[in-house]
């Protein structure tokens, strides 16, 4: 009966234990990744089988790009203001809403050549198989993708 | 008074047993592991609920070294194949929401038109 008893629970025990081992084996590598430093480039080298030569160049020019990027964000959201009190002013199409208009449509532009133009950058570090893969997946989920035309759509 | 009569009757009882023999003949053999199938006899025939019989089964079964080595060894197949399991979900999970991060990080505009 004992025994009977101590094969039952060490089977349990056994299952556990097989559980939590290939479990905690299993997502070693991408805890890993979210403790480093910068997660998501950190992703981006694991991604894209970069050798450490070229992630340091590519976390440059992702240093650059982001202290650009917030610059021009910060423009087009100042835009994006003045153009609300322009509309809040009137209730018809001035040439002042024209202007503004159009000055926001450039300045995101400019924010997407800008985008685009890192992409290719970062996609030329790469090994050139993995820098078409990048190129296609980061298109796909920015310039090209779904939410984007919504975006363009709605505005 | 009560505890009185109780030590009076245990008394009555040791003397009993003290004086009581058996005479002209000897206890029969294996006379104690034949009491002991008796009892077990009269147990089994008491009327066993389903949750017993259900552990009687499963320990009977747990004896048998061929049937415990099965149980033990399905019970590791499933958890390593849980565990594998749940690691590619997981780890599934936490690449996608790294490389929508990445992608947030880049197109900052995209991230606020999400919000």
């Amino acid at each position: 009966m004992k025994r009977a008893w101590i094969t039952l629970f060490g089977g349990i025990l056994v299952a556990l234990l097989a559980y939590f081992g290939f479990y905690f084996a299993g997502t070693a590598r991408s805890r890993s990744l979210e403790k480093s430093q910068e997660p998501e480039l950190a992703w981006l080298q694991r991604e894209f089988h970069l050798d450490p030569a070229e992630f340091a160049r590519i976390c440059q020019m992702h240093e650059a790009y982001l202290s650009g990027c917030a610059e021009r964000c910060h423009r087009i959201d100042m835009k994006g203001e003045e153009l609300k009190h322009l509309l809040a002013s009137t209730n018809t199409v001035t040439p002042e809403i024209e202007k503004a208009l159009a000055e926001s449509a450039l300045l995101r532009a400019d924010c997407q050549k800008r985008m685009l133009q890192h992409f290719y950058d970062v996609s030329r570090t790469m090994p050139p198989q993995q820098g078409r893969r990048y190129l296609d997946w980061v298109q796909g989920r920015t310039v090209l993708c779904e939410s984007h035309s919504q975006m363009h759509h709605s505005n | 008074m009560k505890s009185q009569n109780e030590s009076n009757s245990d008394r009555l009882l040791h003397q009993a047993l003290r004086e009581w023999e058996v005479k002209d003949r000897p206890l029969p053999p294996r006379f104690g592991e034949q009491v002991w199938r008796r009892i077990e006899r009269i147990e089994a025939q008491a009327p066993a609920t389903l949750w017993t019989q259900f552990l009687a089964s499963i320990s009977n079964a747990l004896t048998r070294p061929s049937l415990a080595l099965s149980y033990v060894t399905v019970l590791l197949l499933a958890g390593l194949l849980a565990g594998y399991l749940q690691a590619r979900v997981e780890k599934a999970h936490t690449m996608e929401a790294l490389s929508s991060r990445y992608v947030q990080m880049l197109d900052l505009y995209q991230q606020g038109s999400e919000k």
